[in-house]
This record gives structure tokens, C-alpha cells and sequence, in this order.
């Protein structure tokens, strides 16, 4: 572009000037409006996040809604704690003009936090990683950075060494004048999770009952389970675990009345376990010994069984900038008798392809030959249709693929209530 | 960590006298350099300081600048004399340039920090006084610290906040704020006796602004079915198809006006083509600019519902248009003691007010006490507005399989949830040791 007159050179030196000095005077400050324009532009990587609340807190930013489109993309992940919080994990890294500045901030929430108290604490974390870009920026100078000292003193030692437990009940009811259904469950665990040991205990108790009328006829069908759950992990080094599950269990729907299954096991991660948030690679064996007693007489004409089974799997999960990958391929058979197997493959890809467009892809499949535990004779048509008594079958799949393509404005800044969210459209689909 | 350990209960530590000798001998130490330059008058007591709370440790390299001014107002910073025991080198220097003094910091983080390292540049504006090149320097300076405190325990009681209220919308943006977006999706499964298909596809067109908001929509649904056991065949379909509107219109921070539409086609509930047109109002008790964090909105929708039926319905209609109003209360909030979503919605018809509906939603969670938490989700509803059912009725699959809307007064569903924990809430420790067994689970919003 040439200018024509002296003036309008003037005008565009004034200009590149204005943009080029990055905290300007007060005096000569442009209002708050313009600052904002060339406010950093985010995008914010996170699927637990309220993304409302983070735009109405953090103002001195905007906000894109495309990765590409983005000078600071914010990943953010999550993965428990040992105390039954969560750590969140937020990864800035730098793009176009910002190339190269990236940083990673940690926040702990607490077991006993509200949902509020969470997203107080996301924002906070989320504000602090983002002065490094917003101090190249002229709205810099309007920030207030303001700091109380703590008023409660230290907590003390952990008199609870490290142990959380968790009592819950969940209770189910639906129905309409035709239908009704309810459930309920009942748990306990304990569990004690330091960097290098990780023991869980769980019991868990689950009914299940629903009523259909039709044509006069009432038909009634249950469904109920019991389950201890044990597992004890010991780290070796940053790669290698050692251990065992431990699992005592009774179904109606898998026709087992006692089921008692100790299960040792050794795993192998090819990233350091300390990388897991964004990375992971595992192998995993597990060779257990199974003792089942029936309900009912199987087509093997068993009341019960003592049996060994071994499995291996595999589980890579992903998740970088461009999206995330989340597989699981694994195998099982029993000892006595090879042709007795099960072999899994779950995989969960998300990529943004490039610019607007994003591609989901979703399935799993099984390929059944351990059915050991199937009920002689047959099912009736409610079993059939609501799935209450495991079926013979050889295979079983999911498979879910989509595609979403946005353009438009890359601006996302507007939180606007009005109305709630009546006439919306579309379909997300989010995987944790 | 980065910080001098601070005085944890004060009554702990007078108790323990000598514990509180070895915290003066430490803090002593650390404060030499600024002990020495406030040294008591010879002759006078000095009574015991108290132990310095805890900051991060920096130390600031700026030839003609007084560290100690550039961060006297920053309680989360303690500048120390010497390069060694500072978490944080800054090293700030100057140069004269056309407008007024450029500064150029450099940050270089140690100990814990090393790696961590930044440079930034300030300066004053064409025609400002020096001062307002120093106040530049000195805030690029408090900017670029954050990040160090960030890795520290003091991050928590920092405040950042913008001084001044902006608009979301002051942004160049070529499209107007108009955005676009297609999906498809195809979801397959299937075991040897039975195998599901569904297919969803949509279009939409949004404008969403302060003041206006319009959003467009189409789409349709797909699913088939399909049981196949030695003796027994059963196949299903279930589809339907949608176009869909709304427009809002903000009157200040409590009031909207606007209207949404909806033309759209479903086999489960016996339309063939249904067109719904509804002006509305809403007045939100609290303003919606708190939204993130309360809203009580009270929704007017008054208007006409016109039907084209599959089958003829059991009042002998293949086609009606009738009209109607409906009034909906929704109350929201997001508070550090817990969650409440809660929605009440009552309609009917204006050509016999027998035919009515009445829909109550509820999600709450809350936190009882430290470590009991609360949860309810769910609904009911009354229903007496089912005027699409078929005669024909319904066979043994369809009422089980929930393929056809059911003639019924009401319906229900609701999860109650108690939880209680105890114990350590001490341990931050992440160990995903033997965790990667468990499958992910999806989320499918519509």
C-alpha cells in the first residue's frame, strides 16, 4: 500500500507506531475497545472446562474457535489424584508471532471441591500462563495484578496417611403408564495412592428391575450383581509395574452365583508414567486363576469350573494439539483349551484435520469364544429384547465415524444467555 | 519450593521456643542484606520480627533502578541481595529512543526454575514523561514473574483482573460474528443376533452478539433395527427430520423479546409434518450479565402448532392447527456451595384447556459438609397433550422398544445420589499405574 499524501503517510507511520511500542503512555493511550483488538487470540483445548465462565472471567484475551486460527492454544488435561481431587494439567503453547513461548501449569483441585470452586481455580491457573503473552500486548497495562498473603496457616502432617474412602448410593427411577424401571446401587472403596504404591478396595452392590404392561399383561424382569474389587500396584521405576487384581463377583445377567478371581499382574509403559496426561503406552499381562459356580446348568453342562486364563493388552492413549488417540487392543484365553478366547480393539481417534474441519472416528469390536458361562435352553422374547441373560454370539461391534466442518467468524468471545439454549442444532460428541 | 518457609500457627511456634530460634537464625540469615540497612540505634532492644512470610525470591539486576522500589507493591516478591539463593534472575536494562526510554527485562529462573525464562520490552509512549516509562518497566516486570509464582503454593491468593470493562464484540471480524457448521455422524453396532444403524446429520447458522442472537438449523435422525434368532425376525425404523430457528432480541439486562420456529417430521410421535410457530418474551430476575453464575429467566412463548398426520389419531384427526401458550421458569446456579439447574414448564391448548402439560427438570448437586455431596437429576411430567397417537395402537416390540409415543398421564425419571468421603485430602499424587484397563466412555449431545 502507497500512500499519496504526505498526511496519510503520517497517519500510517502514527499507526504503526501506536501498534509497535507495546505499553504506550497513558496520556496518549488508546481506549480499552482498541486494546482489545489486538488482545492475544486463544483457543481453549478442554473438555471438562466451563468455557462460559472461563470467557466472562478472563476478559483480556479473545477467543477463536479454531486451533488454527489461535496465537496461544491452551491444552488442558486432566487425571486423578491420590487424594480423590483432580490434577489439570494446562499446556500453553505458543503460535504464529508467539511461536516458542510455551509453558505448563499445574492446578490440584480437591477431593471436597464444588464445581465453582473448580472453575475459580482452572481460571486462576488459566489467567496466570497467560501474562506471558499478554504482557506482549498493549491491554498489558490495563491489568491489575494483585496479591493477599494467606491468612490459614499449614495444614500439618497427613494423619490419614494417604488413605480416602468413599461411601455412595445412587438410586434410578423412571417410568411413564406402560413402562417403569429403577435401579439402584451401593458402593465403598478405599484406596491409598502414593507415587509408587497404589492399593484400591471397592464393593459394589447393583439391582436393577423394570415393569412393562401390554395388552393387559404386567411382565416383570430383574437384574442384580455383587463385586469386591482389588488392586494392588507397585511402581518399579518410571516404566515397570507390579501387582495384582483381586475379583470376587456374582450376576444374574452373566448366570455366575459366585465368581472368585485372583489375577497377578505386570505392566509396561514405553513413555515415563510421569508423561501420562498427554501420553501413554502400556503392555499389560495379567494370568488369573477363575472359580466359578453357576445359577443355572451351562450348555457345558457345568455347575462349576475351576479354570486359568491369561491376557495381554495394549492401551496407547494421545492427546497433543492436532487431537487425541485413545486405543485398546487386548486378548484373553483359557489354558485348558486355546480355542476358548476373546479378543478386543477399542479405538477413539479425534483429529482437526485442518481449518473448521474435525473427523471423529469410534468403535470397538470383539471376537467371542469363552462363553462358558451361557445358560441351557432358551431365552425369552423380553430376555432377548432387554438384553437381561448374555446371549451366544461370536462377535460384537461399535463403530461410530463423523465429520464436522465449521467456517465463519473464528470469534467466540459472546457469552449470551438469552433464551437458554432453545432452538440450537447440530451434534458434539466429546470422548474422556 | 521457592518460598521461606512461613510461620505455620502461631501459638504452634511459641510453644516451641526453639524451633522458633532456628526460624529467627534462617530468617536472619535470608534477611541479612536487608537487615543490615534498617540495623536498630545501638542500645535498643529489638524486639523478635516475625517470620517473613513466604515469596518468591528474586534478584533483580537493574544499573540506576532501586529494586526495591520496583517491587514494593508486590507482596509476592522478596528481592534478595545476591544472585544465589533467588529463584528468578531479572536483569532490566535501558536504552534512549525516539519516543521516550525503552526497557528490555530478561528473566532467567533457577533452582526449581531453571529452563523457565522469558524476555519482554517496555517503554513510554510518544510524548510521555519517564515516569510512565518506569511504571511500563515495572509492570512488565510484575507480568513476567507470574509464571514463576504460578509453580508455587502463593499462586492461589494472586488476583489477576482487568481494570476495565470491555466488549466481547470489539474484535475485526470479516464474517460478522456469523459462524457455520455441517456435521454427520453414523453410529454401527451389532452382535450375532441383533445389529443397530443410526445416522445423524445437521446444518447450522448462528449470529451471536450482546445485543442479538439468531441460530438456524436443520437436520435428521435415522435408525434401524434389526433382531435375528433362529425363530424369531423382528426389524424397526425410527426416523426424523427437523428445521429449526430462533431470534433474540437483549432490552437491557433483564428483558428479551424474539420467537423461535420449528418444522420438523418424527415417526415415533406420528407426524408426518408438524410446524410450530412461537413469539416469545423473557425477563431475567437476576441480570443476565451474572449468567455464569445465577439466572432465574421467566419464558412467555404464545402461538399456533399445526399437524399433518401418519395415521389417524384416536380423535379421528389427520390433520389440525391449533393454538396455544406456554410459560417456563428457569433457575440456574453455579455457587461455591454447589450446582442447582432447575426448570418448570407449563403449556396448553387455547381450544380446550383440558389438553395441558406440565414439565418439572431438576439437577442439583451440593456439598452438605465437607465431604458429603449430594445429588439429585431428574423429571416429571403430566402429561394430558398426546393429541398425535394412532389408533392403530402399538405392537408387543414397539411398546418395549419405546418405537411409538405411548398414550399415558405422565412419565418420570429421577437419580438420587449420596456420597460421603473421608480421609487424606493432602495427597496430590497423579500415579496412572494399572489405570489404563478401563475403556473411555463418549458423549453424544444433540
Amino acid at each position: 500500500m502507497n500512500p499519496r499524501t504526505p498526511l496519510r503517510a503520517l497517519k500510517l507511520l502514527a499507526i504503526t507506531l501506536a501498534l509497535a511500542v507495546p505499553l504506550a503512555a497513558q496520556d496518549a493511550a488508546p481506549d480499552i475497545e482498541t486494546l482489545k483488538k489486538s488482545a492475544p487470540k486463544v483457543f481453549i483445548d478442554c473438555s471438562r472446562c466451563d468455557i462460559e465462565y472461563i470467557k466472562t472471567e478472563v476478559t483480556f484475551v479473545n477467543y477463536v474457535r479454531d486451533p488454527k486460527e489461535a496465537q496461544v492454544h491452551v491444552l488442558i488435561t486432566y487425571q486423578g489424584t491420590g487424594g480423590g481431587g483432580q490434577e489439570y494439567t494446562l499446556s500453553y503453547s505458543g503460535q504464529l508471532e508467539y511461536k516458542g513461548i510455551d509453558d505448563v501449569i499445574r492446578y490440584f483441585s480437591n477431593r471436597t471441591d464444588t464445581d465453582d470452586e473448580v472453575r475459580q481455580g482452572i481460571v486462576k491457573t488459566l489467567k496466570m500462563g497467560l501474562m506471558a503473552y499478554v504482557a506482549r500486548t498493549p491491554i498489558a497495562r490495563r491489568l491489575a495484578v494483585t496479591y493477599a498473603p494467606p491468612e490459614k496457616p499449614d495444614l500439618g502432617p497427613d494423619k490419614w496417611k494417604f488413605w480416602v474412602f468413599n461411601l455412595s448410593f445412587d438410586g434410578h427411577f423412571s417410568g411413564q403408564k406402560s413402562v417403569s424401571e429403577h435401579s439402584f446401587d451401593i458402593g465403598f472403596s478405599a484406596n491409598k495412592i502414593t507415587p509408587n504404591l497404589k492399593l484400591k478396595l471397592a464393593v459394589e452392590a447393583d439391582y436393577e428391575g423394570d415393569r412393562y404392561v401390554y395388552d393387559g399383561e404386567t411382565t416383570i424382569s430383574n437384574r442384580e450383581s455383587y463385586e469386591f474389587d482389588g488392586l494392588l500396584g507397585w511402581g518399579l521405576d518410571e516404566h515397570w509395574t507390579v501387582g495384582a487384581f483381586f475379583e470376587v463377583s456374582s450376576s444374574t445377567y452373566e448366570n455366575v452365583r459366585l465368581k472368585f478371581n485372583p489375577e497377578p499382574a505386570v505392566e509396561y509403559n514405553i513413555f515415563p508414567y510421569s508423561q501420562s496426561t498427554r501420553r501413554q503406552l502400556c503392555f499389560q499381562y495379567r494370568l488369573g486363576l477363575e472359580s466359578v459356580r453357576y445359577r443355572e446348568e451351562t450348555i457345558f453342562d457345568k455347575m462349576s469350573e475351576t479354570l486359568l486364563q491369561e491376557s495381554l493388552s495394549v492401551n496407547l492413549n494421545i492427546k497433543e494439539k492436532w487431537g487425541s488417540i485413545t486405543t485398546s487392543l487386548s486378548g484373553s484365553n483359557y489354558m485348558h483349551d486355546f480355542s476358548k478366547y476373546q479378543v478386543n480393539l477399542w479405538a477413539g481417534i479425534s483429529v482437526n484435520l485442518f481449518k473448521g474441519l474435525r473427523a471423529n472416528l469410534t468403535g470397538g469390536g470383539s471376537w467371542i469364544h469363552d462363553q462358558l458361562n451361557l445358560v441351557k435352553g432358551e431365552a425369552t422374547l423380553e430376555e432377548i429384547l432387554l438384553r437381561r441373560r448374555e446371549l451366544a454370539t461370536t462377535y460384537e461391534y461399535f463403530v461410530m465415524v463423523g465429520l464436522s466442518y465449521s467456517f465463519g467468524s473464528i470469534y467466540t468471545n459472546v457469552v449470551n444467555p438469552r433464551f437458554g439454549s432453545m432452538g440450537g442444532g447440530g451434534i458434539s460428541i466429546s470422548m474422556n | 519450593m521457592t518460598i521461606i518457609p512461613s510461620s505455620s500457627g502461631t501459638s504452634r511456634f511459641s510453644v516451641r521456643r526453639r524451633t522458633v530460634f532456628v526460624g529467627l537464625v534462617l530468617a536472619g540469615l535470608l534477611f541479612l542484606g536487608q537487615g543490615l540497612a534498617r540495623a536498630q540505634a545501638p542500645g535498643q532492644i529489638p524486639p523478635p520480627p516475625p517470620p517473613p512470610p513466604p515469596a518468591l525470591l528474586v534478584f533483580i539486576d537493574a544499573p540506576g533502578l532501586d529494586p526495591l522500589a520496583l517491587t514494593k507493591d508486590l507482596g509476592f516478591v522478596r528481592p534478595v541481595p545476591g544472585p544465589e539463593d533467588a529463584r528468578v534472575l531479572v536483569r532490566i536494562t535501558s536504552r534512549p529512543v525516539d519516543t521516550g526510554t525503552e526497557y528490555s527485562l530478561s528473566f532467567v529462573g533457577q533452582h526449581e526454575f531453571v529452563g523457565v525464562n522469558d524476555e519482554l520490552r517496555a517503554s513510554s509512549g510518544p510524548g510521555a514523561g519517564p515516569e510512565e516509562g518506569l511504571k511500563a518497566a515495572g509492570q512488565s516486570l510484575t507480568l513476567g514473574l507470574v509464571r514463576y509464582v504460578a509453580r508455587t503454593p502463593l499462586s492461589m491468593n494472586l488476583r489477576i483482573a482487568l481494570m476495565d470493562k470491555v466488549s466481547p464484540t470489539a474484535v475485526s471480524d470479516p464474517w460478522n460474528f456469523w459462524v457455520f457448521s455441517l456435521s454427520a455422524y453414523g453410529m454401527f453396532s451389532g452382535v450375532s443376533t441383533y445389529s443397530s444403524q443410526m445416522y445423524f446429520g445437521s446444518f447450522s447458522a448462528q449470529r451471536v452478539t450482546e445485543s442479538f442472537k439468531i441460530k438456524l438449523a436443520a437436520g435428521g435422525m435415522l435408525q434401524k433395527d434389526q433382531y435375528d434368532l433362529p425363530d424369531y425376525q423382528y426389524s424397526s425404523s425410527l426416523d426424523s427430520k427437523y428445521v429449526r430457528g430462533l431470534s433474540v432480541k437483549s432490552l437491557g439486562d433483564h428483558w428479551s423479546i424474539g420467537g423461535g420456529f420449528v418444522v420438523y417430521s418424527s415417526l415415533f410421535s406420528n407426524v408426518r409434518r408438524g410446524i410450530e410457530l412461537m413469539p416469545a418474551v423473557e425477563y431475567d430476575v437476576f441480570p443476565y450479565s451474572q449468567s455464569t453464575k445465577k439466572q432465574l429467566r421467566i419464558l412467555y412463548q404464545v402461538g399456533l402448532k399445526s399437524f399433518e398426520y401418519f395415521e389417524e389419531t384416536i380423535f379421528d384427526k389427520t390433520r389440525e392447527s391449533l393454538w396455544g401458550q406456554s410459560l417456563t421458569a428457569t433457575l440456574e446456579l453455579v455457587q461455591p456451595w454447589g450446582t442447582v439447574s432447575t426448570s418448570l414448564e407449563g403449556f396448553h391448548y387455547f381450544h380446550d384447556l383440558t389438553k395441558y402439560r406440565l414439565e418439572l427438570t431438576s439437577e442439583i448437586s451440593l456439598r452438605i459438609l465437607q465431604g458429603l455431596d449430594f445429588n439429585l437429576w431428574g423429571g416429571g411430567s403430566w402429561i394430558h397433550n398426546q393429541l398425535s397417537l394412532p389408533k392403530a395402537g402399538s405392537s408387543f416390540e414397539e411398546v418395549i422398544l419405546q418405537r411409538k409415543e405411548q398414550a399415558t398421564t405422565y412419565n418420570y425419571f429421577f437419580m438420587v445420589g449420596l456420597s460421603f468421603s473421608f480421609g487424606s485430602v493432602r495427597s496430590n499424587v497423579v500415579n496412572p499405574r494399572f489405570s489404563s484397563s478401563g475403556g473411555s466412555s463418549i458423549h453424544i449431545e444433540m
